[in-house]
């Protein structure tokens, strides 16, 4: 018996030095870190240093009471390489930078003009802490305007800027929301080319304005779609399922509230290197506003306006992307997927039948009412 | 069968997401990875086939008390080591590779050393525990992890970012040869049942294994390959695939759940996939202490009438481990296991030929007994 207890406390002697294990664990406390809540990329004056980065850290504060307004602190320098700038401002902060928590990345309008997003997309990729669905956008003037600025009713715990974006937030047809995953994908891919929003800033009232955007291919230059057309590929592309359409034709304008979308494009290849591109669109919805009285009783005739007019934008849009070799929907990744490989035409030769298309685009309107009144 | 029958397979499977088997596969996307994998279906679950039936034959024996029965000494000493070693070696791949993944996006400031002990530490002691024991720990570790994996799987079929066009893409590349290292990799997914040596001492009862049962396998198998090739086509294009180091965690990163704790789905795919890999390591190195047991009689070796042997093996696993946690690098296990690969198709097939050998030896046993 008391030999047993003997060795009981003996073995719980052997024990105590493993306390010495419990040392902490090797993170960094949670104040020693600093997160990074966006990153600009710009290009820089200096010739031998030619990005230049502009990070926004969020400034810890204590309770949410404390600090009713958010801070934020700027961290800015060039380098010859994007890295080499990083290292560099991480000898200006006094805790570690931390990038896992980063959700956006603006690129500087200058830098995407002067073709170098396949740098800048190395350098995002490879680093493992940066995540894959940070959304990537286009700053104008500079990326480090847009992030340096802080709108009016911003709250402390999320910069209002995400929320454009998040899809939790507003939903409108004119922000085209990409993903780092996306744009590295179809960057890297034929047969399909990434868009990119544009973010702006209105500087009287200090908002951010996205209306914009700007589709971009390697060794081309990128191509700045209007508020029109950007909404037009957000209504394609399923970005949105909400846009309004006005309608001015025959003395009739009303705007057309579209509340559902189904988009369908394909290939069809047409012996040779002809190809044809199919489009189909089918808009249900509603009208908003008018200027006229309305009648339910024409509801086909303004369906029937309603056609007439989206297939006339749409094609426009279609005709525009052909003429100037571009391809947001897709249509070559669509060819791709639906021909063999060693049947295939080459890219030169794609690119060619592409621009040679016919464009067969047919719109289905669906407005099932007039509103709330006629 | 037996659902554990079941589980044996399935880890092998599920585990090959975090391995080296996606890259693999994923490498060869232009040059024959597509054939390669249907290819695989059909040998491997022939090969599964083969092996359950085998072992079935022998309910509750393992293969070293069956070569002691029918084969010479210098024969199955040597044999049983070298399977002991192989069994080691999977389950190395899968600690390292996840020592790896674990420091380059977890706990990019903690010690190499200290995350491999930590993983080693714990695989150990389940390593020594009894063959039922493994068996339901892997049990209970899977009904966590299972059903959580399978939600983003979910989430990523369901994903409007999932484009299917680079998957037909991809999938057009069947009309090619299939590629001897896709094939391996491929291969390797059905090695599960290669566990049955040890773990068949578990099945004491015969088993039902049918058409039903390959059926099963089979569509488990293909779904498993296809969720691990093509979802991170979807993601990530076909062009330029071949460049990720780590296809899945790139995919799973791509994922995102607004409305979850968590909105980067990679930290908690990472932590499932710590469970699976945990689980794959605990199975390879149980079947490796077993082996080593027994061909250098480990439970007879006595200190002061305490059994100690089995201890014996564990300084061995965790020293070798440690070593080459340190000395590889990304590339060097990529090109090394794709070597062990290689190898695994040759050796298990031809392992058929000695089940053959020792089924009739057992025959002529049985009949002289019966005599």
């Amino acid at each position: 018996m008391l030999n047993k207890q003997i060795k009981n406390r003996l073995g719980f002697l052997l024990l105590l030095p493993l306390f010495i294990l419990l040392s902490g664990c090797e993170f960094k406390d949670i104040d020693k870190d600093v997160f990074v809540a966006m990153i600009a990329i710009d290009q820089s004056d200096e010739a031998d240093k030619p990005y230049k980065i502009t990070l926004k850290l969020y400034e810890p504060s204590s309770s949410f009471k404390d600090a009713p307004q958010p801070t934020y602190s700027y961290l800015t320098q060039a380098g010859e390489t994007l890295s080499e700038a990083i290292r560099l401002m991480e000898a200006y902060s006094d805790k570690e930078l931390q990038f896992g928590h980063t959700k956006l990345i603006v690129i500087g309008e200058d830098l995407v003009q002067a073709d170098k997003s396949k740098e800048i997309l190395d350098f995002l990729l490879r680093r493992p802490d940066i995540q894959m669905i940070a959304w990537i956008a286009v700053g104008r003037p500079s990326a480090e305007k847009i992030i340096k600025m802080v709108p009016q009713g911003e709250t402390s715990a999320y910069p209002e800027l995400f929320n454009y974006f998040d899809h939790t937030g507003t939903e409108s047809q004119y922000i085209v929301t990409t993903y780092l995953f996306n744009f590295r994908r179809d960057m890297k891919a034929w047969g399909i080319d990434p868009v990119l929003p544009i973010i702006r800033i209105n500087e009287k009232d200090s908002h951010f304005e996205i209306d914009k955007s700007l589709i971009v291919r390697d060794s081309m230059e990128p191509h700045e779609f209007d508020p029109l057309n950007t909404s037009l590929y957000t209504m394609l592309t399923k970005g949105t399922d909400r846009a309004d359409l006005a309608i001015n034709e025959d003395d009739e304008y009303f705007i057309a509230r579209i509340d559902r979308l189904k988009t369908k494009h394909s290939v069809t290849i047409k012996g040779g290197n002809k190809i044809e591109l199919d489009i189909k669109i089918k808009l249900y919805g509603y009208i908003s506003e008018s200027k006229k009285n309305l009648d339910s009783k024409d509801l086909p005739f303004y369906n029937k306006l309603l056609k007439a007019e989206s297939e006339e934008k749409f094609t426009k849009f279609f005709t525009d992307m052909k003429e100037l070799g571009f391809d947001p929907l897709g249509f070559g990744l669509d060819y791709r997927s639906r021909t063999l490989h060693n049947r295939r035409m080459s890219k030169e030769e794609w690119e060619e039948a592409y621009r040679n298309a016919k464009i067969n685009l047919s719109v289905t309107p669906q407005l099932k009412s007039t509103g709330s009144i006629q | 069968m037996s659902r554990y029958y079941y589980y044996l397979i399935l880890i092998n499977m599920v585990a090959n997401i975090i391995a080296s088997v996606p890259a693999i596969l994923l490498h060869s996307h232009k040059d024959g990875a597509v054939s390669a994998m249907i290819l695989a279906i059909f040998v491997g679950t022939f090969l599964v086939t083969v092996y359950t039936r085998f072992f079935n034959a022998f309910p509750g024996r393992t293969l070293p008390e069956l070569l002691q029965k029918t084969t010479a000494p210098w024969f199955y000493r040597p044999f049983v080591f070298f399977l002991a070693v192989m069994w080691f070696i999977a389950g190395v791949i899968t600690l390292i590779t996840f020592v790896f993944l674990l420091i380059r996006y977890l706990t990019p400031e903690m010690s190499i050393n200290l995350i491999s002990l930590t993983l080693i530490l714990s695989v150990i002691f389940g390593c020594l525990m009894k063959t039922e024991r493994v068996f339901y720990t892997v049990e209970i570790i899977l009904l966590i992890t299972i059903p959580l994996i399978l939600f983003i799987f979910f989430k990523a079929y369901n994903n409007d970012h999932l484009e299917w066009d680079y998957v037909k893409d991809a999938a057009l590349y069947v009309n090619k040869w299939p590629n001897i290292d896709a094939f391996s990799a491929c291969f390797f997914l059905f090695l599960g049942v290669a566990n049955l040596t040890i773990f068949n001492r578990f099945f004491t009862e015969k088993q039902k294994f049918g058409w039903k049962q390959i059926f099963i396998i089979a569509v488990i198998a293909m779904a498993t390959l296809f969720t691990t090739y093509f979802i991170p086509i979807g993601f990530n294009g076909l062009e330029n695939i071949g460049e990720l180091v780590y296809p899945w965690i790139s995919t799973s990163d791509s994922l995102r759940m607004e409305y979850f704790i968590i909105e980067r789905v990679l930290f908690v795919f990472l932590l499932f996939y710590l469970g699976i890999a945990f689980l794959s390591i605990l199975i390879h190195w149980h079947a490796s202490m077993e082996f080593l047991k027994f061909v250098f009689n480990l439970e007879k070796i006595k200190y002061k009438g305490k059994k100690f042997g089995k201890f014996i093996p564990v300084p061995f696993f965790i020293g070798i481990s440690l070593i080459l946690v340190q000395l590889l690098n990304e590339y060097r296990l990529f090109l090394y296991t794709h070597y062990f690969y290689n190898a695994l198709i040759v050796i298990f097939p031809s392992m058929c030929f000695l089940f053959l050998f020792i089924k009739r030896r057992m025959k002529y046993a049985e009949q002289a007994n019966q005599k």
